[in-house]
């Protein structure tokens, strides 16, 4: 790995925390301060709680009482949101690992230089994950600023464990999107697998919370979202074990991308 | 590597696409060809014929169904990265990033090979008269086509492989680019390049290989497909002429007559069919190049049992 494509790719894509990250932290701040009072909370609360049980569950809230708190609230209305707003993001970047510049014919130009095909995939990918992690980071002082304006209190630890605990789901994504890119030969077909996973992966996770029995654990189990697991990282701190299967999938994604791009046609 | 080293040598190469469950293409069909160091070598056919095929297989791109290519006596598959530090290349769509400036293209591709002379790029950029400043997506066809060019000679390759390389360029460019070529070739080093057009082939190139339906049909030099030259002629008089007036005339056949005048195949001078038209008056005279499949259809005919040398 000489680092060229790491390097260019950073020096193309460094924007993206910028905006990504300034757009996390801007709605941060927004949900941070929406709250004047605890008083507005409880209200919330209990507007939720008149609800019927289906409808706010529909909302992704298991428990009306838990958004009464601070934690509740803002890992229910911020990060409940933020790995699926930021999902965008990771897709977008993974179908610029190889998809896009296949798609495009660019990388017949760039393959047919000196460069070994892993290089491309890991080089980017290493870029994106850079960038993925400079998103989450950047997206921090939003909330904080918004929550010292606010009549929440939250502790940073809290919300550092809850931004860090962003990184592994959207690396995870970046490496599936990366990996649906290298094996399917059409952009159109990564677009629409990685998107259709994410989604059922979400929704997975939304009705296994939702009910008990077999069924739902495994549909939890299934859903990589289960894993990142908001409300508990808010409420206990980072899961060292849940961080590091997520780590462990993407790598392995990684790796999978890797070992079907240099085994078949490109741009055909 | 000395003279007369295989710098390409093709086997029983084969590509089978698969385009759905039932259907599969054969885009080339246990291609030989072999190519040595120094040559310009044409490689010629229509579209489809599977000329990008047999490029892309050759910088591993895409894997072969059957056979192998060598390149300077290596793997094209098992050495691909190593090759391509010998290898230029320019594709016959040049795609690239579209929100570069082409000198960031340059820079860029230059990092990736590494070892990249800036001063002779530059000489590059001047000599095609190219404007590195301007963004990939404001360049026209030809200017698109210039920097595809300084890319694939950057690195001054043992081999240049080129996918119809002068698509887009204006006469004046041709010509700059036949200089170019006939530089590489003076320095002992190998083109291998695609075209359907016979001018350019005739003007630089050594040898040629028609392709067709992903067959190779014949491979020969250039100056014996010249000796089976002809052109058609297209003749406008005033006053009908009958078909069989120009019929006997030295190197004239196959006459057909038209609404107003006559078409005919010449081979040769000019002199015998202008003397033979004095009679007539004349209002307009057309000539057209013939296709190489004509011409190869031509050499082959009149050469009948020979083999395609290879």
């Amino acid at each position: 790995m000489n680092g060229v494509i790491f390097t260019e790719t950073l020096r193309r894509s460094w924007k993206q925390i910028v905006w990504w990250g300034g757009s996390m932290a801007v709605l941060g701040f927004y949900i941070a301060v929406v709250v004047p009072t605890m008083d507005t909370l409880k209200q919330y609360a209990d507007l939720m709680a008149s609800m019927p049980t289906a409808v706010f569950k529909l909302l992704g809230v298991n428990d009306a009482a838990a958004i009464a708190t601070p934690e509740g609230f803002i890992s229910f209305s911020y990060f409940g949101y933020a790995l699926l707003i930021l999902a965008v993001w990771a897709v977008w970047a993974g179908m610029n690992i190889t998809a896009n510049e296949e798609d495009e014919g660019i990388l017949d130009v760039v393959l047919a230089l000196p460069v070994p095909r892993w290089r491309v995939v890991v080089e980017k990918f290493a870029a994106y994950a850079l960038i993925a992690v400079g998103i989450a980071l950047i997206s921090l002082p939003g909330l904080v600023l918004g929550l010292n304006n606010s009549a929440l209190k939250i502790s940073t630890p809290k919300l550092v464990a809850s931004t860090v605990n962003l990184i592994p789901g959207l690396l995870l994504m970046l490496a599936l999107t990366a990996f649906v890119g290298a094996w399917a030969r059409r952009k159109s077909t990564a677009l629409a697998v990685t998107s259709t996973i994410i989604v059922a992966s979400y929704f997975a996770d939304f009705i296994g919370r939702n009910g008990s029995g077999l069924l739902n654990d495994v549909l939890r189990a299934l859903s990589f979202f289960s894993y990142y697991d908001s409300m508990g990282v808010m409420t206990n701190g980072l899961n060292g074990g849940n961080v590091l299967l997520l780590l462990l999938v993407a790598a392995l994604l990684v790796v999978g991308s890797v070992w079907c791009f240099q085994r078949r046609d490109v741009g055909v | 590597m000395t003279a007369n080293t295989a710098v390409i040598q093709i086997e029983q190469l084969s590509k089978t696409y698969q385009r759905s469950r039932k259907e599969q293409v054969d885009a080339l069909k246990g291609l030989n060809l072999t190519i040595q160091q120094g040559e310009i070598f044409g490689y010629l056919g229509p579209n489809g014929a599977g000329k990008t095929t047999t490029i892309r297989l050759l910088l591993d791109l895409i894997r072969p169904t059957t056979g192998r290519a060598l390149l300077f006596g290596e793997d094209a598959r098992a050495n691909s990265v190593a090759l391509h530090r010998r290898i230029g290349f320019l594709p016959g769509e040049l795609n690239l990033w579209k929100g570069y400036t082409g000198q960031q293209v340059l820079d860029y591709v230059g990092k990736l090979r590494g070892g990249v002379d800036a001063a002779y790029v530059r000489q590059l950029v001047d000599r095609l008269q190219f404007d590195p400043t301007l963004k990939v997506r404001t360049y026209s066809s030809g200017n698109k086509r210039k920097l595809g060019l300084v890319l694939a000679l950057m690195n001054r390759a043992d081999l240049l492989i080129m996918d119809e390389p002068t698509g887009g360029l204006d006469p004046l460019m041709q010509q700059i680019f036949n200089e170019l070529m006939l530089d590489v070739k003076a320095e002992g080093r190998t083109v291998f390049l695609s075209s359907h057009v016979l001018s350019e082939v005739q003007a630089i190139c050594d040898r040629v290989g028609i392709l067709r339906g992903g067959e190779l049909k014949a491979v020969e030099s250039v100056s014996n497909l010249m000796h089976a030259d002809f052109q058609w002629v297209t003749l406008h008089f005033r006053e009908p002429v009958a078909a069989n007036a120009l019929a006997q005339v030295v190197g004239v056949s196959e006459v057909q007559a038209l609404p107003d005048g006559l078409r005919l195949r010449l081979v040769g001078d000019f002199d015998p069919l202008l003397r033979a038209l004095a009679p007539y008056y004349v209002t307009g005279m057309v000539t057209e190049e013939p296709t190489l499949e004509e011409v190869f259809l031509t050499y082959y005919s009149g050469t009948s049992g020979k083999e395609a040398t290879r």
